[in-house]
């Protein structure tokens, strides 16, 4: 079958310390995307997790006008010192294509949580808006769970869920929190668990994503067109789950 | 002429009947820090087939870290599925007695065994320690394959400790488990250096980059494909070997040449 693929763990540009082959601009990432081949993505520029959110923030919003097949995240800090959350917040995403949010609170230092984030995050929870967090950059599961506690129908699309097969973290969070989804790049990579997962919660809780550029996006996308699931599971996963969340987002 | 690629005919089939996949670093079985979806020998000669893995060389989670059961859970496992199936007879150092029971009786299981297994971050003994040299000298005499666990500054698999032992045990056929993981410079230099010494793909392809490295270092006649399997899937560690900027010859080198080459000889389909 053919997949139409809707990649949600992608970055744009350069680490501070350097990986092979990532992409600077947009136009390289797409040249990129069409060789795997990946139609969309949601992007997010490494220069907010590695050095400025708020100017990683500006210069994904830049990057990414008027390109059609890259829809953006941007990262929040704690509203108090309003680097990146402000009153007009939400009309600022909406003008310049962000569709979602990252949160990095370890790396930025900060706790992620009902103190720091109280009302931002019911406001977030109510809007529907997508919260991506990567257990690679900045958050543990333990920091996860304790949120999903305090804010259990935020939807929360879980990253980068680890090397080795993350089923007793993520099963019991698919369980309880009905809107909490896992992003594909290293499930994947855990021989039977998307089988596993879509046999016990159903494909509708797993978004495609790649890593691009630290992973190989080839490998996701091998294993996702021979998975032992049928075809609707697939574009589900591939396409129809991202599409669907960012369709409920309220800006 | 239009020629396809091997992306595109995984890509569409799945297996690749003229590419076949020799996986030379395989587990089974149940293990503490994992829940594995299918762990257990039918199952996963199923998965197997689906990728078109022709045989799947394995150390048993259980003869790693369960002394009290040891390799008697590979040896059932190849004996039930010879066609697909060879064991490394795996050597925990913490109990001299086994080692020494296993290394004497190797013989009788020429038929379930290429060789050895060490995995000497886990067990707390450097590579070169005495203890296993039961297994070493066994290996070195009869050119067997050793596969090690390598991880960049271990004390105990170091590419320090590879050194010594690939200039003591000359004649045994090393594979470096995970390329001294991060530490891909010193594992090409260690398989250009040494003729006995070759690079094992697990935990590697999951990182972009550093199969390209491995390749224009050491070439691909050195490297050979391994998953961990059940840990990591087959499809996703052939797509990364798609994806990577390598050529189809490479790719043919890593997922079966260089093995066939490695276990020519062992009997593999009796």
């Amino acid at each position: 079958m053919d997949l139409r693929l809707f990649d949600a763990n992608v970055f744009l540009g350069r680490p501070t310390n350097s990986i092979h082959d990532s992409c600077s601009t947009p136009q390289e990432l797409l040249a990129r995307m069409d060789r795997f081949p990946v139609e969309r993505a949601l992007v997010w520029h490494v220069i907010q997790h590695d050095c400025c959110p708020v100017e990683g923030n500006r210069l994904l919003a830049e990057e990414i006008k008027g390109c059609d097949r890259l829809q953006g995240c941007w990262t929040i800090l704690p509203p108090q010192t309003g680097e990146t959350i402000g009153t007009d917040f939400f009309e600022r995403m909406k003008r310049d294509g962000i569709v979602a949010l990252r949160a990095f609170p370890s790396t930025h230092r900060y706790v992620l949580g009902r103190t720091a984030f109280g009302d931002f995050l019911a406001e977030i929870t109510e809007r529907r808006i997508p919260l991506l967090l990567s257990t690679a950059r900045g958050i543990s599961w333990p920091e996860i769970y304790r949120l999903l506690e305090d804010f259990p129908l935020l939807t929360c699309i879980i990253c980068d869920i680890g090397t080795w097969g993350a089923n007793r973290y993520t099963w019991p969070l698919l369980e309880k929190y009905p809107r909490v989804y896992v992003e594909t790049s290293m499930l994947s990579l855990a021989d039977g668990d998307t089988e596993a997962t879509v046999g016990k919660y159903g494909s509708e809780r797993l978004v495609f994503g790649t890593g691009f550029p630290e992973r190989y996006p080839e490998a996701a996308i091998l294993q996702l067109i021979h998975a032992e699931i049928s075809d609707e599971d697939k574009s589900n996963i591939a396409w129809a789950n991202l599409e669907r969340l960012l369709g409920q987002i309220q800006l | 002429m239009n020629v396809e690629f091997l992306k595109e005919r995984f890509y569409r089939l799945g297996a690749v009947p003229d590419c076949p996949v020799y996986d030379m670093h395989g587990h089974m079985g149940s293990w503490y820090g994992i829940h594995f979806s299918r762990p257990q020998p039918p199952e996963m000669l199923r998965v197997m087939m689906r990728a078109g893995v022709r045989l799947l060389v394995f150390c048993h989670h259980w003869a790693l870290f369960a002394p009290d059961i040891g390799n008697q859970a590979s040896v059932k496992a190849v004996r039930m599925f010879p066609e697909k199936l060879r064991a490394y007879c795996g050597i925990n150092p913490n109990y001299p007695d086994i080692v020494s029971r296993d290394v004497a009786t190797f013989e009788e299981y020429r038929d379930v065994y290429v060789g050895f297994k060490l995995l000497a971050d886990y067990h707390h003994y450097p590579i070169t320690h005495d203890r296993y040299r039961p297994a070493w000298e066994v290996a070195n005499e009869e050119g067997l394959l050793v596969l090690l666990h390598t991880w960049q500054g271990s004390v105990y698999d170091g590419p320090g400790e590879v050194r010594k032992a690939a200039e003591t045990y000359p004649e045994a056929r090393i594979l470096l488990g995970h390329c001294c993981h991060a530490d891909w410079q010193s594992a090409a230099e260690l398989a250009r250096e040494f003729p006995n010494v070759y690079l094992e793909l697990c935990a590697v392809l999951d990182d972009r980059g550093a199969v390209e490295f491995l390749v224009e270092k050491a070439g691909s006649e050195r490297i050979v494909f391994g998953t961990d399997f059940p840990w990591f899937n087959h499809h996703y560690y052939i797509g990364a070997l798609l994806g990577a900027d390598i050529t189809d010859e490479d790719r043919r080198n890593i997922l079966y040449r260089n093995a066939e080459r490695l276990l020519f000889g062992r009997q593999i389909n009796p």
